[in-house]
């Protein structure tokens, strides 16, 4: 469809058509705008069955925390999480992307995606673009090379202190624990694991205003379904 | 300053029992001017989906035309209308597109899904998703919006009380913002019916 | 010249309207092992023939019947070679789709793009059609769906077809049995009856393919020892 002056949906790959302008808008001195970023704990550690990843839960613009309770552990593979820190979407779609990749293969070898190869494909992609894409990675699956040391119980528990070291020192992670387990049997993802920073105040019955409350200018009704009126009548009227 | 607030503009959204509400200001501005008092930033996409789009008035139109185009062209191959989630996942893919060279916008979906369970989500400018299950914000006033939402949003509102407090919130964080007020409209959509409210706020 | 002089380009219309090419592809396919499906109620089954050239092939490495996203599969009668590049670009078809809109695919949009891309072997230069016809089983919101992809790229939905060799008479033995109530272990042992009439030798777990797909929303290919199972029942 090129030239036919139709924008047709985007077969992959970046599109730089914007950056000109973007610059000259920079140059007049508007700065770049605030990306959501996880300021983020993640970890990973490896024990005799398998491996805990664990990731804290909050997502920061700035210096506000724009998502009290986001998931970090990324999907890969049935038996492959990662964790992302970094830009958030350049987290979220390099990790989808990669694993959109390994389903491909999978069909294509018939065999369980190993760990090594998720992590060549996202090196790669991370190595091409120069660190522009900014995602720093913990990757951790169960494959036919299998894990070793610690214990499940040992593990699951240095890595929730190691995530909530991050929660209470450093101001770029915070709000709760998520772990993900797996092993050769499967995962185990469990999401806020522990949540050791619940809201300090609620209102038990919040803020209510009348009805009415508000100045309304104008108002108006589109109704998206008919109403169905039941009229009760004598049956069979001569 | 960041281009995103060269026009001023604030965006809210809240979940409500089996109800939604989307809302926004109404100031279109060029930084400390106003130009217009009747700027649109929030979109139908169809009849039970709503997007949200603040930051830099010709990239929120560009923007709209272009999701407008794609859901018309879904509609047409799939002979069905997007899932909220569906539409959420499109906004995000058009975004990090253009990751090198992104457009100036924050949106702000909300949706009710198939079985009319109501459904909101916000991303940043290059598409990173944030589902939520009580509010989202964006645009310049974002910050008292958190603070205001945050203390006045109560689950499984009715939608006139949604209507109240989604109003509430919006217009005490607008006042607090110089770039970002001049009235107001607000759209509760329930599985029945769509109710469309202009708000009366300070004109300062 | 061959048998027609229409027959050198395919971009050539012969005088009565017809795309030769398209026909020759159509008899490569009538010369293929029989495939068949059947929509049941709650599932689809598609089948088919694995005759080995010789008995020192091993059986394990042929596999006709094809995955292409979780909830759809198909299987081809005709040219092996040439339905793996469709499998295949079908298959990145539904992972695109997928990164899109995190949703999977539907079985009417991958028909429609697999189709789309058989339509364009019909029409550009330098390369030739199809030499298969497809049966793409599914499930997905609005149901369980059966489709046939032929080499013109035209595809239509099917509560039960064959493809292949010996089509007609195994569309007649489905026309006898299939049912609108049926259920998908009947199906099973439907194709299976259907394949065995036009079954050269004796039938077994390895020269033939069963592939389900249920409520589950899961496609797979039975294994061997599952379809010995099937085979069991059936006798």
């Amino acid at each position: 469809m090129a030239g036919s002056g139709m924008e047709m949906p985007p077969t992959g790959g970046f599109n730089f058509d914007l950056c000109r302008r973007n610059a000259m808008l920079e140059k007049e001195g508007f700065k770049h705008p605030r990306v959501r970023k996880t300021g983020t704990t993640i970890v990973g550690v490896v024990y005799k069955d398998g491996v805990v990843l664990g990731a804290d839960t909050r997502a920061t613009e700035g210096d506000i925390v724009c998502d009290k309770n986001c998931e970090k552990i990324h999907y890969i593979a049935p038996n492959i999480y990662c964790c992302g820190a970094g830009t958030s979407a350049d987290t979220e779609n390099v990790t989808a992307m990669v694993s959109s990749q390994l389903e491909l293969h999978r069909y294509a070898t018939g065999r369980q995606s190993r760990v090594v190869t998720a992590m060549t494909l996202l090196k790669s992609h991370l190595f091409r673009y120069q660190g522009y894409v900014s995602a720093a990675l913990v990757l951790g699956g169960y494959d036919v090379t299998g894990p070793h040391l610690h214990t499940k119980e040992e593990a699951m528990e240095m890595v929730a202190n190691a995530i909530k070291a991050g929660i209470f020192n450093d101001l770029g992670s915070g709000s709760n624990v998520d772990l993900c387990i797996i092993t050769k049997d499967g995962k185990e993802y469990l999401r806020n694991y522990e949540m050791p920073n619940p809201r300090t105040y609620v209102k038990k019955n919040g803020y209510v205003f009348s009805r009415g409350h508000t100045a309304v200018l104008t108002s108006s009704v589109r109704r998206l379904r008919e109403r169905v009126e039941v009229i009760e009548s004598d049956a069979m009227e001569e | 300053m960041s281009i995103l607030s060269y026009n001023g503009g604030a965006i809210v959204a809240m979940v409500g029992k089996n109800c939604f509400a989307i809302a926004s200001d109404r100031r279109f501005g060029v930084q400390l001017q106003t130009i217009a008092t009747d700027f649109q930033r929030i979109f139908k996409i169809h009849d039970r989906l709503y997007i949200g789009l603040s930051g830099l008035g010709t990239d929120v139109q560009t923007l709209y035309q272009r999701l407008q185009f794609r859901h018309k062209l879904y509609r047409l191959r799939e002979e069905r209308d997007m899932k909220p989630k569906t539409f959420a996942s499109l906004v995000s893919g058009i975004l990090y597109e253009k990751r090198f060279g992104p457009y100036f916008c924050e949106p702000v979906i909300a949706g009710l899904d198939d079985d009319g369970k109501p459904f909101i989500c916000t991303t940043d400018l290059l598409g990173a998703k944030q589902f939520s299950s009580d509010f989202v914000v964006s645009g310049t006033s974002s910050e008292s919006l958190y603070g205001a939402c945050e203390s006045m949003f109560r689950p499984d509102m009715e939608p006139e009380d949604l209507f109240e407090t989604i109003s509430q919130a919006l217009l005490s964080s607008v006042d607090r913002d110089c770039l970002s007020g001049w009235g107001g409209i607000v759209y509760i959509v329930t599985p029945d019916e769509v109710i469309t409210r202009t708000l009366k706020g300070r004109m300062d | 010249m061959g048998d027609s002089q229409y027959s050198f380009s395919l971009t050539t219309f012969s005088p009565s309207g017809q795309l030769v090419q398209i026909e020759h592809a159509l008899n490569a396919v009538a010369a293929g092992a029989t495939s068949l499906g059947i929509k049941a109620s709650n599932g689809v089954v598609i089948a088919t023939e694995k005759k080995l050239p010789s008995i020192l092939v091993d059986e394990q490495s042929v596999r006709k019947i094809s995955v292409l996203s979780k909830n759809i599969g198909v299987v081809y009668s005709g040219m092996g070679p040439d339905s793996r590049v469709l499998v295949s670009k079908s298959r990145k078809q539904a992972q695109q789709y997928f990164r899109l809109y995190e949703e999977p695919i539907p079985i009417a949009q991958l028909v429609r793009e697999i189709a789309a891309v058989m339509q364009e072997f019909t029409q550009s230069g330098g390369v030739r059609p199809f030499g298969v016809s497809l049966l793409v089983a599914g499930y997905d919101s609005s149901g369980p769906q059966l489709y046939q992809v032929d080499p013109s790229g035209s595809y239509f939905a099917w509560k039960a077809s064959a493809i292949g060799k010996n089509t007609a008479n195994a569309k007649t033995f489905l026309e006898k049995r299939y049912t609108e109530d049926m259920e998908l272990e009947d199906a099973v042992h439907t194709a299976i009856l259907t394949l065995k009439e036009g079954f050269e030798g004796q039938i077994s777990g390895s020269n033939i393919e069963i592939g389900i797909v249920g409520a589950d929303h899961q496609f797979r290919v039975l294994t061997p020892a599952e379809v010995d199972d099937y085979l069991a029942e059936v006798e």
